[in-house]
């Protein structure tokens, strides 16, 4: 009888999930199948396109630049999402659901719209800069757009919201008394931040962070617009090789190296996490 | 049994709304896509034609992908001329009808087998004179003179015919003896700006950049800074050795609108068509007949009253060695 329940459960909630199983086969397996196909295809069969790929300075260096943007953001962004999560978490609820509504608001905002007020808010006659001028703080304009600079800021502000939702939901469920507890015990407050609060939120911050990586390795249209070449990114060749020289075979085997290591981040990270909790 | 009436449904709708929408249009959006629409396709529909859906960007890759895959939904696409030149030999578009199209009024440069012009324009040196006091640029030397004229410069991000030309000029090659290109001669010649390169992707871009002060010089489509002009901003522009490259209309293969796409492709190269769309755009006509249809005043800030000091990018030799050119380019920029 039991057994019978969970069987119908399991078959009901296959039944279920049955449309988004298609979904993602028609339009996600299919094509990502058919990219991969066509990387060993065109020109002619063979690996030519890979060994272009990890043969080449040129490349190298654009896989080091994706690698190194990405985790300069993700740094970045977890230490300006902490303390924000952590405010949200304890503040009166009533002005954290203002603040957390301020976060949504700019997370439904349409990227591209936001990335254009950073190009204007960054540039040389920006806002930023004639009121640092102004204040006299600097004498010539910085230059905040088309570099490293630019780039970082915008993709930490466009990643901040994926961030601090899972470091709340961690902290959230941390109960306050374990850091009184903490702090009879004798420990100050840093030691109570890094050896009690940093370890209890230890999943959020790392599953936070993996996303915010993983979606800035794929990031496109910030780099573009506030980073300059010196900074380009793995998805910036891809959109070169496809979309200027129509080369389908360079372009599937760059976006197919992209996926793989995403894949892998993310076994590292089950891994991880499954060590973690058997302890 | 209900599933498959369910999808049969399903499927008769989508094809009788692909038969309601009758044709497309792809270009590149923008004020120009806007002028395609209000001059080219509006007309066409007016005199009997089907409505004509603007969709966009033109996207080379899906072009491709669209073909191969026998699942063409544009009909007519404007794209860069050279591409275009490639794109017809190796099988991409549909011949087009010159039965339809009258090729005999078109600027013989922007006439083939696979394309005709869709419009052209100059790649010209524009500046922000606020930025220069004393003396003013002048030349393409002027705009690799970092010495002279400090500052940022804006250039086009893709390859495409114009940067690499103006980059041979201003290192004092001939016009006459540009091609083929001297590849390393002109990346040896951006080289020596490439710090102060920043990159416009769009037309909007390069507007942003220049009128900020962001880049305070730069090379320029014309009809951008006509546009700039045109809202009383203060624009610098220098025709010295302006350097055309052309857009061109063409006709996916297995367009499901061919006989359209021809008679469109038509009216869009008409003397009117082309005369209505250059006074919108600041872009020259490709319809030797438009001239004669235009206010001498408009007719004076076109690309086609400025031939005397004219440079013309060679299509063909780009259409030929559009991917080597390209590969180049890209790995230089990202060094």
């Amino acid at each position: 009888m039991f057994s019978a329940i969970t069987a119908g459960r399991r078959g009901s909630g296959l039944g279920f999930a049955l449309p988004a199983v298609l979904l993602l086969f028609a339009f996600f397996v299919v094509p990502v199948a058919a990219l991969l196909t066509r990387s060993v295809t065109e020109p002619e069969l063979g690996l030519q396109n890979y060994a272009v790929l990890v043969g080449s300075s040129t490349y190298a260096r654009i896989f080091f630049n994706t690698f190194f943007v990405s985790g300069v953001v993700t740094l970045i962004t977890v230490l300006i999402a902490f303390p924000v999560a952590w405010a949200l978490a304890i503040m009166p609820s009533r002005w954290a659901s203002i603040i957390f509504a301020i976060i949504l608001l700019s997370m439904w905002t349409n990227l591209l719209a936001r990335t254009y007020a950073w190009m204007v808010l960054l540039q040389q006659t920006g806002l930023i800069n004639r009121s640092l001028m102004a204040l006299g703080l600097i004498d010539a304009p910085l230059q905040l757009t088309n570099n490293l600079v630019g780039v970082t800021i915008g993709m930490v502000y466009i990643m901040l919201p994926f961030m601090i939702l899972p470091l709340m939901g961690v902290i959230k469920k941390i109960d306050p008394a374990i850091l009184q507890a903490a702090a009879l015990c004798g420990a100050t407050k840093a030691q109570a931040l890094r050896r009690v609060l940093i370890p209890l939120a230890g999943p959020g911050i790392a599953s936070g962070a993996l996303m915010v990586f993983v979606m800035s390795l794929g990031y496109y249209v910030t780099p573009s617009l506030l980073g300059g070449t010196a900074n380009m990114m793995l998805a910036e060749l891809i959109a070169q090789q496809v979309q200027s020289l129509v080369n389908w075979g360079m372009g599937g085997a760059a976006a197919f190296l992209l996926l793989v290591v995403t894949l892998g981040l993310y076994a590292v990270q089950l891994r991880f996490f499954d060590a973690k909790e058997a302890r | 049994m209900k599933k498959t009436l369910i999808a049969l449904a399903f499927a008769s709708a989508l094809t009788s709304a692909a038969q309601a929408q009758d044709m497309v249009f792809t270009s590149w959006g923008g004020t120009t896509q806007d002028a395609q629409a209000a001059h080219w396709a509006a007309p066409f529909t007016a005199k009997g034609g089907p409505a004509v859906v603007q969709d966009g960007p033109t996207d080379y890759g899906k072009i491709k992908a669209m073909v191969e895959a026998g699942a063409v939904t544009w009909d007519v696409v404007d794209a860069e001329y050279d591409w275009a030149l490639q794109a017809g030999a190796q099988g991409l578009l549909e011949p087009l009808d010159f039965s339809v199209i009258d090729k005999t009024k078109l600027d013989p440069r922007f006439v083939s087998d696979f394309a005709v012009g869709s419009f052209y324009y100059s790649f010209v040196l524009g500046w922000n004179p606020a930025n220069f006091a004393d003396a003013q640029p002048a030349t393409l030397a002027d705009l690799f003179d970092t010495a002279k004229f400090p500052g940022k410069r804006t250039f086009y991000k893709w390859s495409a015919p114009g940067v690499i030309e103006a980059a041979l000029l201003a290192d004092g090659v001939a016009p006459e003896a540009l091609y083929p290109l001297d590849l390393d001669r002109a990346f040896a010649k951006l080289d020596t700006i490439k710090a102060d390169i920043i990159w416009w992707e769009g037309g909007a871009q390069s507007q942003q950049l220049l009128a900020s002060g962001e880049a305070p010089i730069g090379f320029f489509w014309n009809g951008r800074l006509s546009a700039l002009q045109a809202d009383g901003m203060p624009v610098g522009i220098s025709w010295d050795q302006n350097i055309t490259a052309a857009d061109a209309l063409v006709v996916p293969k297995g367009a499901k609108n061919k006989d359209a796409a021809m008679k469109l492709i038509a009216e869009a190269t008409s003397a009117e068509g082309q005369a209505a769309f250059a006074a919108a755009t600041g872009y020259a006509p490709v319809n030797l007949g438009s001239a004669a249809l235009m206010d001498p005043a408009v007719r004076a800030t076109l690309p086609d009253a400025q031939t005397a000091v004219q440079v013309n990018a060679d299509m063909a030799y780009w259409a030929q060695h559009r991917d080597e050119i390209g590969n180049r380019w890209y790995a230089w920029q990202a060094q």
